[in-house]
């Protein structure tokens, strides 16, 4: 690492830190109190050790020894106490701490574009935004505890052998500092070892994950072995990289009982030199052995610390890398926009899913919605249908020309303004796990149980929901579980009745409906489209039924656009071919 | 099977690998005798009672040397109990992740995919460190034999002494187990909910970034978090009590020795050397005890993972978590691997099939009641029959149920006149393929979604990418047929995937293709070329078609109507037309649909 690099990753420890930790501060000054005096019990058995030992060897009377030996074990009791205590609060910081960071980056990557989610699965997300988080939790609560309360101890005990003799205190002095010193190195080689092993880690559960939401397809198609082949051919990546992972954790464990031999030799030579010389008596010499042993553990504590600081290492790159990935969609500053039915226009809009691409998906694309018409729009599949609606929610920004509603350019709106005045219902089906209420209100508390009853009744779903055991609180499996494709469309459609947007956009929203059923909810989406635009997507003529305006799409181009009656009343146009080719319905 | 059996389970899946990781690890636990000798003699030595008479100088390179030896077998030990724990982990997963690609597919898991994962994950890490961590019982009993001969040799009272923390430790994480396990479950069920509203947020991103729900579903996660944060803090709490209690056993036994010892100094029967010696082995001791109280504590967690585990398993035999097969590690198992990976393991090819009879079948989904209700139907060799119906009426309940994708309440199923036993099993190819109504895609190249480890065979592929239609979206795709699709790769449209799974089904030979909705979300003129290339393609293998679409109930040797789960009526397109309502309605209806 590069010192620069270094002080960079330093800076964003120091930002952390004070983000998270700084909230905390009362708690943290208790965390201090209790930790000096935790500190100082530990210091002072020794010396009464010494005590002890010195009296045995010189005075008769029992006394005094058996009082030293009743001190010894009080302190030890009062010590375990308050160390129990102080564990216990700096827990609940480092809780409290990660809690708020796991919920910003989970609003962070909430909050990220398209191209973000399709390129990181949920199972690799869950290892970012839980286990990498995690792996901070030590980091947060033991800093407090281990660090400082271990660096404290060190410090202590080098003070008191100062006491002692000017040499036995130079020479531990050198010791600890060349201890961590070489620890520190040591954990430099063995942290990137870790590094791998997780993110082969995170591929293994990213695999596992997408395999057990698609059972279906493979169970069915015989493709169990293929998987399973995979899943083997992993594990032969992985084991290399673990075992990498935990040599590096012996050669740690391995340098410091080097040190520390090295360091109780120097402690032996240097007592016993001042032993013969007569200026200790043998209860120091004792004293300076334990003290010695003693500082094994804040060094073998901060070892530790320094480990999870390794990981902590790793995972905060990490963290900081996804809290740096900037959506590509930049939240506007906000702008008003006309209440009820809301006028579109596009202008020009040329977009390619990736820049320089070749050929672009749609291709100066001009068209304008009057507040309250219905627009259709018809195409093949690939040419560019969905990607418009895509578009006017700005999961994704054009490369050239500009979008409006209304007369603001949609770049100019907040996010969650623009998607609280249009919404988009697709054919996929996205339920999640939890009551029906969740999946219709998204826990919005303000919309009443009797105003979604009322929705679910128009679109023909009465019946099913007089079947559910548990009304709303029944719970739905995540992925739709014991849902009909269809019903799960229907809720779909119910999640839009239950907002107020003044465009509704339907990307193929009807498709796993049958036709029956489509006829069914054609009156309550009547209901739904009065006073609001629409733009229906469609393959299908069916659907377009009620469009104002008709566009024909392909390769990203227009190639007809206009009115609905003046379309199906020209003979020469696509449209009119498409209606009057009767029986076989062909759009090309 | 208990926590124990379970254990020794996973010992035994690699016994000689754990023998060698018990010996690495006792020696490790031994070679600190060696210094706590040593330290006595340095005492002994300046007080003028030692017995060796070596010197300071020599004592100093005895120091060293045992270190180093120590270094020595601490690495061994790693690396032993890497290959040890790494085997057995991943062959709990293994087990696991197989078992669940055996179960009904739809109903594969019985919890959510996230939650699922932290079963995975969690859980099995959690019963590999209870594992790896037994060998420190072993380690316990050599030093405490080798340790308790010396002391005993030194002093009978004190080493008794010695020992007492000992009986305190144990009892202590005896008594705790209950509380222990208890706040242990409630603190992984609630770390689970947070992993599971994690991966709920994100595999549905969209849904919530389009309902603008985004501070509400965060607002809700952050109350999941501190949910996790209550109890993790008990669970904490309870854990750390009880290593402090181990930790101040040295203490504790110090103070121990020092009452007594004061006399016995006194009169010069006890040595500062012997003094030394004590407390040495007592660390040493009680930090062997934190270990194996760790253990203990690791091993009670396990029962609670172990729990968890089986639940995965949906009341299969426990044994099947622990199965003991080869993980194909070694260079040389790479042929048996190949073989894994094709597949080799699929069901035994019935024979051509002349009719599939099907009768009393019954589902009902446990959360609702609602299913399918004694369903009777028949396929005849070589037909194509379509299931039709209006939405919830339990169309793909019933593939679904026929295939085994859904374990059937009730009903038969014979092949040829011959019982199905397991339909899940059976209904595989060279039998049956099928592409279902919502089609997943792996991250995986385009060809592989569709051989899925199928082998490619003289043009199979190419054949069944021109039945699906899918010549032209794959000429439009950057890298073709090895463009990487999937949740990490380029999304494909709703309709390309359905035709990819169409491909996929159709690239496997079977005798009963089953399509569920195929083209719902495709365009007109596709659907169109789809369903014409699919008769001329299918040969004689009989077709299973769940669609309201007219272009396939023209086709229909044989329609079937759904009605709330059971079969209102049957016949050919013309029949229905004039007996059935629904089946006017969903006629018209698409009739309609044609503008």
């Amino acid at each position: 690492m590069t010192s620069e690099r270094r002080m960079a990753s330093r800076g964003h420890y120091g930002e952390l830190l004070r983000r998270y930790l700084l909230p905390q501060k009362r708690t943290i000054i208790g965390l201090a109190a209790l930790l000096i005096l935790s500190t100082a019990l530990q210091l002072v058995n020794p010396q009464i050790i010494r005590f002890f030992i010195d009296k045995a060897q010189s005075e008769a009377d029992l006394q005094p020894l058996l009082l030293a030996a009743c001190l010894f074990i009080g302190f030890s009791v009062v010590q375990g106490i308050v160390s129990v205590v102080a564990t216990y609060f700096s827990e609940n910081v480092g809780w409290k701490t990660t809690n708020a960071l796991r919920g910003d980056l989970a609003a962070h990557c909430l909050s990220l574009d398209m191209p973000f989610h399709k390129s990181h699965t949920s199972g690799a997300i869950i290892e970012r935004v839980d286990g990498d988080v995690n792996a901070l939790a030590n980091f947060f609560s033991s800093l407090i505890i281990n660090l400082i309360g271990n660096a404290l101890l060190m410090i202590g005990i080098l003070v008191l052998l100062f006491r002692e003799s000017w040499m036995i205190g130079t020479g531990m002095t050198v010791f600890v500092i060349a201890a961590v010193f070489v620890i520190q190195r040591i954990r430099r080689l063995a942290s990137p070892l870790w590094t791998k092993w997780r993110q082969a880690n995170a591929e293994l559960y990213g695999f596992i994950g997408e395999q057990l939401e698609g059972t279906e397809d493979i169970r069915a198609n015989g493709a169990a072995g293929f998987v399973m082949g995979r899943f083997y051919r992993m594990l032969r990546v992985m084991l290399p990289l673990r075992i990498k992972a935990f040599l590096g954790f012996a050669s740690m464990w391995s340098t410091t009982i080097i040190v520390f031999a090295l360091g109780n030799a120097m402690a032996f030579a240097i007592s016993a030199y001042l032993w013969k010389q007569g200026s200790i008596t043998i209860g120091t010499v004792y004293l300076i052995f334990y003290y010695t042993e003693l500082l094994s553990k804040p060094i073998e504590k901060i070892r530790t610390q320094m480990e999870d600081l390794q990981k902590a290492d790793a995972s905060i790159t990490r963290i900081r890398a996804l809290f740096e990935t900037r959506s590509s969609i930049a939240d506007g500053p906000g702008a008003a926009l006309p209440a009820g039915a809301l006028a579109v226009k596009f202008d020009d809009v040329t977009f390619r899913y990736e820049d320089g691409g070749a050929e672009p998906t749609l291709d100066s694309l001009a068209l304008q919605l009057q507040p309250g018409e219905v627009l259709g729009l018809l195409g093949r599949t690939g040419s560019g249908k969905s990607t418009l609606a895509r578009l006017l929610l700005r999961f994704y920004d054009p490369q050239e020309g500009a979008i409006k509603l209304g007369d603001t350019d949609i770049r100019q709106l907040k996010l969650n303004q623009l998607r609280k005045r249009v919404t988009l219902v697709t054919q996929n089906i996205e339920i999640i796990e939890g009551t029906i209420r969740d999946n219709l209100t998204f826990y919005d508390e303000s919309i009443r149980d009797e105003r979604i009853v009322e929705v679910l009744e128009q679109l023909g779903l009465g019946s099913w929901y007089a079947a559910m055991p548990e009304g709303l609180d029944t719970r739905l499996a995540s992925g739709g579980g014991s849902l009909s494709a269809g019903e799960a469309q229907l809720l779909a459609f119910a999640r839009v009745f239950l907002t107020d947007p003044g465009l509704v956009i339907m990307d193929e929203a009807s498709s796993r409906l049958d036709p029956l059923t489509e006829q069914r909810i054609e009156e309550a989406i009547s209901r739904l489209l009065a006073n609001r635009s629409c733009i229906i997507i469609a393959h299908r003529l069916a659907t377009v039924q009620r469009a104002d305006q008709i566009l024909i799409l392909e390769n990203g181009r227009i190639i007809e656009y206009g009115r609905r009656t003046q379309l199906a009343a020209d003979p020469s146009s696509r449209f009119s071919t498409m209606l009057a080719t009767g029986l076989e319905e062909v759009l090309v | 099977m208990t926590t124990l059996q379970y254990l020794i389970r996973l010992i035994t899946y690699r016994t000689r690998l754990y023998v060698f990781n018990a010996l690495a690890w006792s020696i490790i636990y031994l070679v600190p005798i060696v210094p706590g000798l040593i330290t006595k003699e340095f005492f002994d030595s300046l007080t003028g009672s030692g017995s060796l008479k070596m010197g300071t100088w020599g004592i100093i390179a005895l120091v060293l040397g045992a270190s180093v030896g120590r270094v020595v077998v601490i690495v061994l030990g790693f690396i032993t109990d890497v290959q040890f724990r790494f085997r057995m982990g991943m062959m709990l997963r293994r087990n696991l992740l197989q078992h669940v690609l055996k179960q009904p597919g739809a109903r594969a898991i019985p919890v959510s995919p996230g939650e699922a994962i932290s079963h995975f994950r969690d859980d099995v890490d959690q019963s590999e460190e209870a594992a790896s961590w037994s060998v420190d019982v072993f380690g316990l009993t050599c030093f405490a034999a080798v340790s308790s001969y010396i002391l005993v040799g030194i002093d009978l009272q004190m080493t008794l002494l010695v020992f007492l923390p000992l009986v305190v430790v144990v009892s202590v994480a005896q008594l705790s187990t209950s509380r222990l396990q208890k706040y242990r479950a409630a603190s992984r069920e609630s770390t689970s909910r947070v992993t599971g509203a994690i991966s709920e947020m994100f595999s549905n991103v969209q849904a919530i970034q389009v309902a603008g729900a985004e501070e509400r579903v965060i607002e809700r996660f952050r109350q999941f978090n501190d949910d996790r944060r209550r109890t993790m803090l008990k669970d904490k709490l309870m854990g750390e009590a009880l290593n402090s209690i181990f930790a101040n056993t040295v203490n504790l036994g110090t103070g121990l020795i020092l009452l007594v010892a004061g006399q016995k100094m006194q009169s010069g029967s006890f040595t500062i050397g012997d003094f030394s010696l004590f407390v040495y082995y007592l660390t040493f001791i009680t930090s062997i005890i934190t270990n194996v109280g760790t253990f203990i504590t690791h091993f009670k967690q396990m029962g609670v993972a172990l729990e968890r585990l089986l639940t995965l398993l949906q009341g299969a035999p426990a044994r099947l978590l622990t199965l003991k097969d080869t993980l194909y590690l070694r260079k040389g198992h790479d042929e048996e691997l190949a073989e894994v990976a094709a597949g080799s393991v699929a069901s035994d090819a019935a024979g051509p099939l002349r009719a599939l009879e099907v009768s009393g079948l019954t589902y009902r989904f446990p959360e609702t009641g609602r299913g399918i209700e004694d369903v009777r139907l028949q396929l005849k060799g070589g037909s194509f029959t379509v299931v039709t119906g209006t939405i919830g009426s339990g169309k793909t309940t019933l593939v679904r149920t026929l295939l085994g994708l859904l374990p059937k309440d009730e009903g038969t199923i014979k092949w040829n006149g011959r019982v199905v036993q397991d339909p899940g099993t059976f209904f595989t190819p060279a039998n049956s393929a099928y592409s279902a109504q919502i089609p997943r895609m792996y991250s995986d190249t385009l060809r592989n979604n569709i051989l899925l480890g199928q082998r490619e065979e003289d043009g199979a592929l190419e054949g069944a990418i021109h039945a699906a239609v899918m010549e032209y979206d794959i000429e439009h795709l950057q890298h073709g047929l090895e463009t990487m699709i999937g949740p990490r790769g380029v999304k494909l449209s709703g309709g390309q995937m359905q035709r990819t799974a169409a491909a996929r089904m159709l690239v496997r030979d079977a005798q009963l293709y089953v399509f569920d909705d195929l083209s719902s979300a495709l365009d007109v003129e596709t659907e169109q070329k789809l369903w014409e290339r699919l008769f001329e393609s299918r040969g004689d293998a009989t077709c299973l078609v769940v669609s309201h679409r007219r272009a396939a109930l023209t086709h229909a040797d044989h329609i079937i109507v759904m009605k709330e789960g059971r079969i209102e009526a049957e016949g050919t397109a013309e029949e229905l037309l004039r007996t059935n309502e629904t089946f006017q309605e969903l006629w018209s209806g698409d009739e309609r649909a044609k503008g």
